[in-house]
């Protein structure tokens, strides 16, 4: 974990180290008086050899500082501290809808496979994987906003302007929930116990719900929790659409201002949530699979 | 293999054709400004309708199309190459080589992959090879990661441990034994790959990171066209629609080859 976090802090400083462009300039513009420009480059430490940089850019990590922004001079990680609760709760909304539906519907896929049934659901999945979230987005906003005129077309509040960029979303996740489900219900059908539970009588709906199901619920965690994670990161285009005040716009103003310590910043808190949220799933993983317990203390 | 993939093949090469041989298809230059025809909805002359400049916007998808399809396949098999050439390194040298390689191939990929593309490709500057690079040096980890695994599997089979008693260097075991196994896994991948690509390239096209104007592509005509999207709609509904087939394609082509493959390979072994 520690190596991971430093081989992470250690790219996104050299991302930040390598950006182009003068940051001073974009502060001040290129025809300004030399002395204003050398002060600010020495406020923002851009005067100093790379190495001392680094460690300067790890101290100030650890103390919980990611830099101020170059436009307002508010800190960055205060900013992110601020917007971070409205992404947690887009993420959050979005799972909420994706998990049931994915869920059910890879579960009724996997139970009439090779049936029409199979084969829309499979159809609507690969769909889901396959379109852009900007796109499906623009086309739910004018629908809804534009030609019904029932939710807001934008803005951060509360459940009006929660639900489209909820349900955009949840496209992907919704997929890939149902590819994962309807995979692993299929293996886990063929599996001996499934068969001899059949054997001894059960009803087919005892089956499902104890053996295939629980069986199945292993995968379908670990997918819930890498999606959220990587929701977690901000999702750039979803929020800069839906003009949802989260981590993802505010990494896209950071973008289209070149304002890099708003973009690093968001980077790297994105990236060390995506991780966590990795750890927490294997966490998870370990406890509530048995198989991958006994394997681990076997060793 | 099966119809689905059969028909994605073919939905595919006519998307290229289409956009290889696109002067030939339409009469009008992608980047010509008409201010006599500005957002006209789809008509006979201009079959997908015009844009907020006049511009013919199938004119504009096809000659996107070159872009996008172009620098997504091209990204993954730069991946597939780069990751191959690792993946082949690292499970047959095994030991320290091996450990180091998988700990960057781990880094790689515990980044979120959308957010590292955005980081480098700030980097590099925007444009079309910006993009293409951005791609590669995200995507190359998970091949070199599947081609491990592959490798570390093949490692101990005969026919490796006869070309090594048979007095062949290791390179000659790499190259002409190894790596010809190698190719039908990473080409499927390299499949799959391309679809995301597609969609990634458009996400990057979309922020401003991409090709820039007036230069098409379907990300960035979507991005030009958002504010325009209650008085002209097909200006945001055409690119998109070309963008999720491209990417259904190559997602359905990509499992229907995998599946093929594995039948293949049950049979090798039964």
């Amino acid at each position: 974990m520690i190596p991971l976090l430093m081989g992470i802090t250690f790219i996104t400083f050299s991302l930040t180290k390598a950006l182009p462009g003068d940051p001073v300039f974009s502060i001040v513009g290129e025809r300004s008086n030399p002395e204003i420009i050398e002060k600010i480059r020495k406020e923002i430490g851009a005067d100093k050899g790379s190495l001392r940089q680094y460690a300067g850019y790890v101290t100030l990590l650890l103390q919980g500082e990611l830099g101020r922004s170059y436009y307002t001079n508010r800190k960055v990680v205060e900013d992110i501290g601020q917007k971070f609760p409205n992404t947690f709760l887009l993420a959050c909304a979005a799972m909420t809808i994706a998990t049931p539906i994915g869920v059910l519907l890879g579960f009724i896929a996997a139970l009439n496979k090779g049936r029409a049934a199979d084969k829309i659901i499979t159809t609507l999945s690969v769909s889901g994987i396959s379109m852009p979230v900007f796109w499906s987005g623009l086309l739910l906003m004018l629908f809804f906003s534009l030609r019904l005129k029932i939710l807001p077309p934008s803005g951060t509040g509360g459940l009006q302007y929660l639900v489209m960029p909820a349900i955009t979303l949840s496209l992907p996740a919704l997929a890939t929930l149902i590819r994962i489900t309807r995979i692993t219900v299929l293996d886990t059908m063929d599996m001996q116990y499934v068969r001899t539970a059949r054997a001894k009588g059960m009803t087919e709906t005892a089956i499902n719900s104890i053996h295939i199901m629980k069986n199945a619920l292993i995968p379908i965690i670990t997918v819930i929790g890498l999606e959220f994670g990587s929701y977690l990161n901000g999702a750039v285009l979803t929020e800069t659409i839906f003009g949802w005040d989260g981590i993802g716009r505010y990494a896209m103003e950071g973008i289209v201002k070149r304002d890099y310590p708003v973009i690093m910043g968001s980077l790297l808190i994105g990236t060390i949530a995506f991780v966590l949220m990795n750890l927490i799933v294997d966490i998870i993983y370990h406890y509530a699979d048995p198989r991958v317990r006994v394997h681990g203390t076997d060793r | 293999m099966g119809l689905i993939g059969k028909i994605s093949a073919a939905i595919l090469v006519l998307i290229f054709f289409l956009s290889i041989f696109s002067f030939l298809l339409v009469p009008y230059d992608p980047n010509a400004i008409d201010l006599d025809s500005l957002k006209e909805p789809p008509s006979p002359r201009h079959i997908l309708g015009t844009d907020n400049k006049g511009r013919d916007i199938l004119a504009r998808i096809l000659y996107g199309g070159k872009i996008s399809v172009g620098v997504s396949v091209l990204a993954a098999l730069m991946s597939m190459t780069i990751g191959m050439a690792i993946g082949l390194i690292s499970g047959y040298a095994g030991g320290k080589t091996d450990t180091t390689l998988m700990a960057v191939v781990d880094l790689i990929l515990s980044f979120p992959a959308f957010l590292l593309a955005i980081g480098i490709s700030l980097v590099l500057g925007e444009g079309i090879y910006t993009v293409m690079i951005a791609l590669s040096a995200v995507g190359w980890a998970s091949f070199a990661r599947l081609i491990r695994g592959h490798v570390l599997s093949l490692k101990e089979s005969a026919f490796i441990e006869a070309a090594r008693a048979l007095g062949c260097s290791h390179a000659r075991v790499v190259l002409v034994h190894l790596l010809p196994q190698c190719i039908p896994l990473a080409l499927v991948m390299a499949g799959l790959k391309a679809g995301g690509y597609i969609l990634t390239e458009a996400g990057l096209s979309f922020l401003g990171l991409g090709a820039q104007p007036p230069t098409a592509t379907w990300g960035s005509m979507i991005s030009t066209s958002r504010v325009f999207i209650n008085s002209a709609p097909w200006m945001v509904f055409f690119p998109g629609i070309m963008i999720a087939l491209t990417t259904i394609s190559f997602n359905l082509l990509g499992d229907s080859l995998k599946d093929m493959y594995d039948i293949r390979s049950e049979k090798e072994v039964g």
